[in-house]
């Protein structure tokens, strides 16, 4: 991967460049609440874009993965249905997207574009997508006690996956280009080559980074032998059942999380649009069928769905990848306090005491 | 990524509704056919055992079994009205459109039974997608031993494929027995739930070398099951097909995902050891 550097004054050129080739460019801002989200980027707010602040609580998942989303336009006409599908697959660039965000996007290429069936209307829009990671330098400003990239293995800095990632040394930032049109970037002069000093600055701040993460860990390992193993008793996961208050939550802030469901809504007397739309495992209705029949019972068969979706070494090996990029906002989210770093430590010490080995009772030997 | 290259599997096709025939309450077939002969060619490549996704726009897309097999000449539904879709269904008029795409899911491995005897035990509605199995296996008869067919339902009038059932049961080299709960309307058959039939003189199943396909209510499942174990049949042996809630069909909408597998893609047909570890309701 080709590295340079660029002046801290420059940096927001590269939000100009993008927007000069026609890119509808997404940045992190703040609103008026200190709370932050992503947003397209004008000619007024260009200046107002903030690089060091606490990760958007909505992913920037949306962009290739929207909310709401039309599929197919019917029309009817004389007793004849036309079916058109309708792709919105706009050219975008997310400026500033966090690494764990970053891994996020990989974990859905993996799972729309991966296996027998690809999803051509995730496809198209991704295709089009040009993404900017920012490296979470600034321990006081871009980590909150939440994250735990350090744990899912997916940040504070993104190995690949993205176009062009940044990293604040100072004076100065850091570019690294991840893919050929990443690289074409570093032809306007703004960029200048990178010596051994720069690459030494950037080893250590993210070594310090590292270190300054707070108190919440998540430690996958054990959890995931546990659950696919098979060995988490229905205690456990009952016991993560009674604190969840079915919200759905967790799914919409998630930037891995990929259900949704489909309706379809009349727009005209003859117009019938084909909507889909995010769906949660949380929610009663998932797995309802027609006539009320319904295979998950009780609010723990559902949870212990969600966590072995993400958490099954079945699923990690089926992507390649593990549905959970460590970003904390379901930590944030939950009311009920299972956060995924909550739910990985409930089953690990609770299982960790069945592994025990019986203790030799130590009067046994002696007379 | 080459956009162009990949098909659209959330587009439905236009078909045309054909004829309704009516099987028992709330339980119509639906004939229908493609409005495109090259879609219709495309479609009828179909397994017994797999499924298709029915559009009536406006109110939705179902799944649902394809009780046809591919080496009959019509295609059609098997449908009860249970909910908004499947109403819509039944309120179609012969000559009016909707769309179907498909065929999705796994399918029974036929291939793979050649030589060995076949039971199909259906309970009720059961009976609809193990119809494309029994049809299939009728029309390449010469590819497997023994064929029984068990079928119960509550009353005789809930009996599915009544024309089929007494064509099947006057072909030569097929066994046909029937049950029902409540005996009404002069029936002289069976009286019982369809493990009553097992014990029947001349209705025995061999076990050696012999495929069990069951399906039926989740009560009726769990009673043969448990039969057909005491007989000593091999949990691989069983095999069944499941029903979900689904949207997409092609693994992506995340409704059908049972324990580690997705009915759509990994099912809708498993065998009974699959199933007993799924870890969900039948």
């Amino acid at each position: 991967m080709k590295a340079r550097v660029l002046d801290r004054a420059a940096v927001l050129k590269i939000v100009d460049l993008l927007r000069a080739q026609g890119y509808e460019v997404i940045a992190p801002f703040r609103g008026r609440a200190n709370d932050t989200c992503f947003d397209t980027v004008t000619g007024q707010n260009r200046n107002e874009i903030v690089l060091h602040l606490p990760n958007p609580f909505y992913p920037p998942k949306r962009f290739v993965f929207p909310p709401v989303e039309c599929l197919l336009s019917v029309h009817r006409d004389n007793g004849n249905i036309r079916i058109e599908p309708s792709y919105n697959a706009p050219k975008r660039a997310i400026f500033g997207i966090r690494s764990c965000d970053v891994a996020g996007i990989d974990h859905l290429d993996r799972f729309y574009l991966g296996r027998e069936h690809r999803d051509i209307y995730y496809e198209k829009r991704r295709a089009n997508l040009f993404l900017v990671n920012l490296v979470c330098s600034d321990p006081d400003r871009d980590i909150t006690g939440d994250c735990f990239c350090v744990c899912a293995d997916t940040g504070p800095a993104a190995r690949d996956h993205f176009d062009l990632q940044l990293m604040d040394l100072g004076d100065e930032f850091m570019a690294v280009a991840g893919t050929p049109a990443g690289e074409a970037l570093f032809a306007d002069p703004i960029f200048r080559h990178a010596n051994e000093a720069h690459v030494a600055k950037r080893r250590d701040i993210l070594n310090d980074v590292r270190k300054r993460f707070l108190e919440t860990t998540s430690w996958f390992s054990a959890t995931i032998r546990y659950i696919s193993q098979g060995k988490v008793l229905e205690k456990t996961w009952e016991e993560i059942g009674i604190r969840c208050l079915e919200c759905g939550g967790c799914t919409y802030v998630c930037p891995a999380c990929t259900c949704f469901t489909v309706s379809d809504r009349q727009v005209g007397p003859n117009e019938i649009e084909r909507v889909r739309t995010w769906d949660s495992c949380a929610l009663d209705g998932f797995t309802r069928m027609a006539g009320g029949f319904n295979p998950r019972r009780a609010v723990h068969d559902r949870r212990n769905r969600r966590f072995f979706r993400k958490l099954a070494h079945y699923f990690i090996q089926r992507e390649l990848s593990m549905a959970c990029v460590g970003c904390g906002r379901c930590v944030q989210v939950c009311h009920g306090d299972i956060g995924m770093p909550s739910v990985v430590e409930m089953i690990r010490r609770a299982t960790s005491e069945l592994e025990k080995p019986e203790l030799v009772n130590a009067g046994a030997g002696e007379k | 990524m080459n956009p162009s290259s990949t098909e659209n599997v959330y587009l439905p096709k236009p078909a045309v509704l054909d004829r309704i025939v009516s099987e028992i309450p709330e339980v119509k077939t639906f004939y229908w056919h493609f409005e495109d002969p090259a879609a219709q060619l495309a479609f009828k490549r179909f397994r017994p055992g797999q499924f298709a996704e029915v559009s009536l726009f406006g109110v939705g897309e179902f799944p649902t079994s394809l009780p046809p097999s591919p080496t009959e000449d019509e295609t059609f539904f098997t449908v009860r009205q249970v909910g908004s879709c499947t109403s819509a269904l039944h309120h179609l008029k012969p000559g009016e459109k909707f769309a179907v795409r498909g065929p999705y899911g796994n399918g029974f491995p036929m291939e793979q039974y050649v030589g060995k005897n076949l039971v199909f035990v259906a309970g009720g509605i059961g009976l609809i997608p193990l119809r494309s199995c029994i049809v299939y296996a009728m029309n390449h008869r010469d590819q497997y031993q023994r064929i029984q067919i068990f079928h119960g339902a509550k009353t005789p009038k809930e009996l599915m494929y009544v024309s089929n059932l007494e064509q099947w049961s006057q072909s030569p080299g097929i066994e046909c027995h029937l049950t029902v709960d409540r005996a009404s309307d002069g029936w002289t058959g069976n009286v019982g739930v369809v493990g009553s039939l097992f014990k029947k003189p001349g209705a025995q199943i061999p076990v050696e070398n012999t495929v069990a396909f069951v399906c039926g209510p989740p009560i009726m499942f769990r009673f043969v099951i448990k039969d057909l174990l005491d007989m000593g049949f091999d949990e691989q042996n069983i095999v069944s097909t499941l029903e979900r809630y689904m949207k997409c069909g092609v693994g992506k909408c995340g409704h059908c995902c049972i324990g580690m597998a997705y009915a759509c893609l990994d099912g809708p047909v498993f065998t009974y050891r699959q199933i007993k570890n799924l870890g969900e309701d039948i």
